[in-house]
């Protein structure tokens, strides 16, 4: 058994994945990637799941080995922001053609990182691995190794040829470079009681920026943040948190626990989205902290701060309340996501009749049916038809979804808002759910929906679209 | 010096060079007696305060930077809509001279028109022979099929009869005595462009059908089931004119344009010159009289030529220039139900593809403020589709616009949610807006190339839509009306909004954090 897929086997028995928990063995072993239906609509591929996951370390040069396709799809497409280097946004490929596939493209290689160290010396290169230079044997990990020695400077080998997998297997093979590679290299120059790392937030739209001033108030510092507006030496460093938050179990749950297992850093579940989530993960956070060794006074501090921004958040809410109690939402996203908005829209009135747990996790599916209580639906897998149909049958006034399922949502003529990562407004925090908020009284009062219901006045055959004004 | 011979340095770059600023520093010092900078920097600001608004406002002799241009131009206009059709203006030659380069700045097309060239023994003895002679040098110089005369308000003063003397010019065989002839009063005093077009038209048909002023008998009617479109005065009648046609042959509508302007504000460049290309024929236009219904887009453009419509016993239909869904939505199906003819699937899908554009960005333009001005129809058609997009029409200003038309505009405002906390300015010029824009900002300004001192003022984002634009080539090309034209006005509004956006997040290391790719 090779390297990959001696790390594929073992990221597919992850232990702090409560799907693999619940397997028995022998299906453990065979992994929990859901094999693709040729034909069928798919999501990402393994690359891009790195990619995505790893893009948002700012300062470093990401350096895609592949033909133009992999690099010229993923370059710069996720808004995760940074407040200081933009170098992460440059789009680096070897760009390999027809040569380098009859020679091999381990020179090419080579030679690219050469020109990133000599143009543009990062801290670091990250260089992922694509499906034709894995198919014609050029070896990643020897070549940065090289690189590395040569250079005197981490060139990380990212080894996630698209056709291992999917999006979700490359977010967590991106982990296991990080794990392998960059946590642990480096020092911080001080350490304090009040350091944690943030797992699985990628700071799209500047969330994470809605929520740090509130640990920055309370003298909590982000060590690391893995990996929205993060530097390569952070990342190094971050071995050295006295605690973390994951934010997306899916995406990063080898690290947290990987990093518990090594270094003794406890971690906890959170969400920063909703104004419950947020308290408790402010609560989380502050008690993981103490439990660590930091002051117990920071409790008292946390909690003040929770009752202060709790009551601001409230009473800036209340006034859609009104306008908003009783709308029908219906949400299509993944994983964490999917019950930690459930808690948020209720938060403002609205009631969910329906979610989708495609990408949760059983303890996902869990705090819905706590939440929602019986009268939702989860959907699992839904293809585009099924999804039109039932948005025209489900009686919703809303649906919250990603950017995949927008158009279905519009032809379906359902006012729609995207909660996913190529969204341009920022929900985290109690900041943020004020903005959803908005954002969602904007969408659903906004005169082109009851346009978009109505038929053409031309049209006498009334049909459906009488139909769907009727329940509508 | 800076500037020599050997390289002789443009406008864009000479006067920011060394010696230049220092020269004009010096001369402004030395010699201008410049108030103190602190004291330029109060009144500036004192400029853009409420009081200030208040003293504006109250303004009653003076207009400073009106939106709005004279009746001679607007009869130009109507006139060139017609085949081989000379726009005559009689009167002083230093208007005519505007009228042709004010349309040709904004259509990048050379424009006709000449005047009877009024001067100091004219404007005492009456213009009569300036009349003789002008139709006679036109007549054998540009061989016209048709001089459309209107005037100056120099003509108008001294009060010469049209009628009179075109009869005394056909006396003395400055054209023949059939030739057609028609004319109508457009002072410049009276009304503006708007009115101008409306006399003029008014003038051309009143010629055709109630018997060439005496010399021919009156048109009976007929009635036959055709439809007559009318397009009014319009920046866009390049693009909008097509795609009214192609619109109504798909539905398979009988139709007559009445003025149609098209073709000769968009002449192909091989090699010929064409003064006169297109316009509605004659006989088309004598015609016209037949038709069973006349349809107006822009109400205010056609006032007195719709009555006249109507007194044959016509229906009259006008709009206010509609932009958007609902807007064409109304125009089809007048159309539809005028001329008995379905709106095919094909218009239906094209509605389709507009409604889905618009949810596909209506995040981007919810609740946006917007301030509005121009021509009275054109203000109404885009506060119109501003509301139907959820986007606030906060300022809607006409300098041209009256109490009938604030009363509509406010009409409108009040029948959206949108248009709460939205005022109409009638009569009111761009200084107004100056005061609104400082006192009441808004996210985007939309109007005619002028606009760009208000943008430059107030940095308001300026959206060219109207008349003129001279400085953005070929805008007239694309439609505003029908559901594509909406599209053109919806993309034009996005780019505006993303490029905003673009223009705020694009400092290096400041803000280009959100300079993003997607959007």
């Amino acid at each position: 058994m090779n390297t990959l897929s001696a790390k594929v086997q073992s990221v597919f028995e992850e232990p702090g994945c409560a799907t693999n928990q619940a397997k028995p063995d022998k299906e453990r072993k065979k992994g929990c990637n859901k094999l693709l239906a040729p034909g069928a609509a798919a999501g990402g591929c393994a690359f891009d799941g790195a990619k995505i996951a790893l893009q948002p370390i700012t300062d470093v040069a990401h350096l895609v080995h592949g033909p133009i396709g992999c690099e010229g799809h993923s370059w710069d497409g996720r808004g995760s922001k940074s407040s200081g280097p933009m170098l992460y946004r440059t789009g680096f490929t070897t760009d390999i053609t027809e040569q380098d596939i009859i020679f091999g493209g381990e020179k090419h290689l080579y030679k690219a990182i050469k020109e990133i160290v000599e143009k543009y010396n990062p801290p670091a290169v990250f260089v992922y691995q694509t499906c034709v230079p894995a198919m014609i044997g050029d070896d990643l990990e020897a070549v940065c190794k090289a690189a590395s020695a040569k250079f005197g400077k981490p060139v990380i080998p990212v080894n996630v040829p698209g056709f291992v997998g999917s999006k979700n297997l490359g977010n967590k093979l991106a982990g296991e470079a990080l794990l392998d590679y960059v946590i642990g290299t480096e020092e911080p120059a001080e350490t304090t009681p009040y350091d944690i790392n943030i797992i699985g937030e990628y700071n799209l739209s500047g969330e994470l920026w809605q929520v740090k001033p509130l640990l920055d108030e309370l003298g909590i510092r982000i060590l690391a943040c893995i990996s929205g507006d993060s530097r390569y030496h952070e990342v190094a460093c971050s071995h050295r948190a006295r605690a973390a938050m994951m934010v997306c179990s899916k995406a990063m749950i080898n690290v947290a626990r990987k990093m518990e297992e090594r270094y003794g850093i406890p971690f906890f579940e959170g969400s920063f989205y909703g104004i419950g989530d947020m308290s408790e993960a402010l609560r989380n956070i502050s008690g993981l902290l103490v439990e660590r060794g930091a002051p117990a006074e920071l409790l008292e501090r946390t909690e003040a701060v929770i009752a202060r921004e709790e009551e601001r958040a409230w009473s800036r809410i209340a006034p859609f309340r009104e306008r908003l109690t009783g709308k029908r939402v219906l949400l299509f996203t993944g994983g964490v996501k999917s019950w930690s908005v459930v808690a948020a829209l209720q938060e403002a009135g609205m009631v969910i009749v329906g979610t989708s747990t495609k990408k949760s996790t059983p303890d996902d599916k869990q705090r819905i049916k706590e939440l929602v209580k019986d009268d939702a639906h989860m959907f699992d897998d839904l293809k585009p038809r099924e999804m039109y149909k039932m948005l025209r049958e489900a009686r919703a006034d809303i649906m919250l979804s990603g950017g995949r399922t927008q158009f279905v949502a519009l032809k379906a003529m359902m006012p729609w808002l995207d909660i996913n990562q190529e969204r341009h407004e920022a929900y985290a925090g109690y900041e943020g759910i004020v903005a959803l908020i908005r954002e969602i009284d904007k969408a659903l009062f906004n005169p082109i929906w009851e346009q978009i219901r109505k038929p053409a006045p031309w049209d006498a055959v009334a049909g459906q679209h009488e139909l769907w004004i009727q329940v509508a | 010096m800076s500037q020599n011979a050997e390289k002789v340095i443009d406008h864009f770059e000479l006067f920011r060079g060394k010696e230049y600023t220092e020269m004009l520093a010096n001369k402004k010092c030395l010699f201008e007696d410049p108030v103190a900078t602190e004291e330029l920097e109060r009144v500036a600001e004192w400029t853009k305060s409420a009081e200030y608004r208040e003293k504006n406002f109250a303004r009653e002799a003076l207009t400073v930077n009106p939106a709005k241009a004279c009746q001679p131009l607007g009869a130009v206009f109507a006139a060139l809509g017609f085949e081989r059709t000379l726009p005559f203006v009689h009167g002083s030659q230093g208007c005519v001279a505007y009228y042709r380069s004010h349309f040709s700045r904004h259509f990048k097309e050379p424009t006709s028109a000449v005047s009877s060239s009024m001067t100091e023994d004219a404007a005492v003895f009456g213009g009569l022979n300036n009349m003789i002679d002008g139709l006679a040098n036109s007549y054998s110089m540009y061989k016209p099929k048709m001089i459309s005369v209107s005037t100056t308000c120099m003509a108008e003063v001294i009060g010469d009869d049209l009628n009179a003397f075109i009869k005394n010019a056909k006396e003395n065989g400055s054209v023949p005595a059939e030739m057609d002839v028609p004319f109508a009063h457009t002072p410049a005093f009276v009304g503006s462009h708007v009115t101008g077009y409306d006399n003029t038209l008014k003038g051309i048909l009143e010629h055709f059908w109630d018997g060439k002023a005496g010399t021919a008998p009156k048109l009976e009617r007929l009635p036959n089931g055709k439809l007559n479109f009318i397009g009014g005065f319009d920046g866009y009648t390049v693009g909008n004119i097509r795609e009214i046609k192609r619109l109504l042959d798909l539905m398979g509508v009988e139709y007559t344009i009445l003025g149609d302007n098209s073709d000769v504000w968009d002449t192909p460049g091989d090699g010929e010159f064409r003064m006169y290309d297109g316009g509605t024929t004659l006989e088309d236009t004598a015609e016209a009289i037949h038709a069973g219904a006349t349809i107006s887009m822009q109400e205010f453009c056609t006032d007195k030529t719709l009555d006249f419509i109507g007194s044959k016993g016509q229906e009259v239909i006008a709009f206010n220039h509609p932009v958007g869904v609902e807007g064409t939505d109304r125009f089809l199906m007048e159309v539809s139900r005028l001329s008995g003819k379905a709106i095919p699937p094909a218009v239906t899908k094209e509605r389709g593809r507009l409604v889905d554009a618009i949810a596909d960005s209506s995040a981007h333009i919810h609740g946006k403020k917007f301030a509005i001005y121009g021509d009275p129809d054109l203000t109404l058609g885009l506060a119109g589709f501003l509301l139907e997009l959820g986007a606030e029409p906060v300022h809607i200003l006409s300098t041209n616009g009256g109490a009938v038309w604030k009363e509509k505009a406010e009409a409108l405002l009040a029948g959206s949610p949108f248009g709460k906390g939205c005022h109409v300015y009638a009569g009111k010029d761009l200084w107004h807006m100056r005061s609104l824009l400082f006192t009441e900002p808004v996210d985007f300004l939309i109007g005619n190339t002028y606009g760009k001192f208000l943008e430059r003022d107030t940095s308001t984002p300026l959206i060219r839509i109207g008349f003129p634009i001279f400085d953005r080539h070929h805008h007239h090309r694309y439609p505003v009306w029908g559901y594509q034209g909406g599209m053109n006005v919806l993309v034009k509004i996005l780019d505006k909004i993303f490029d905003q956006m673009d223009q705020s997040t694009n400092d290096v290391a400041k803000t280009d954090y959100s300079f993003d790719i997607i959007r």
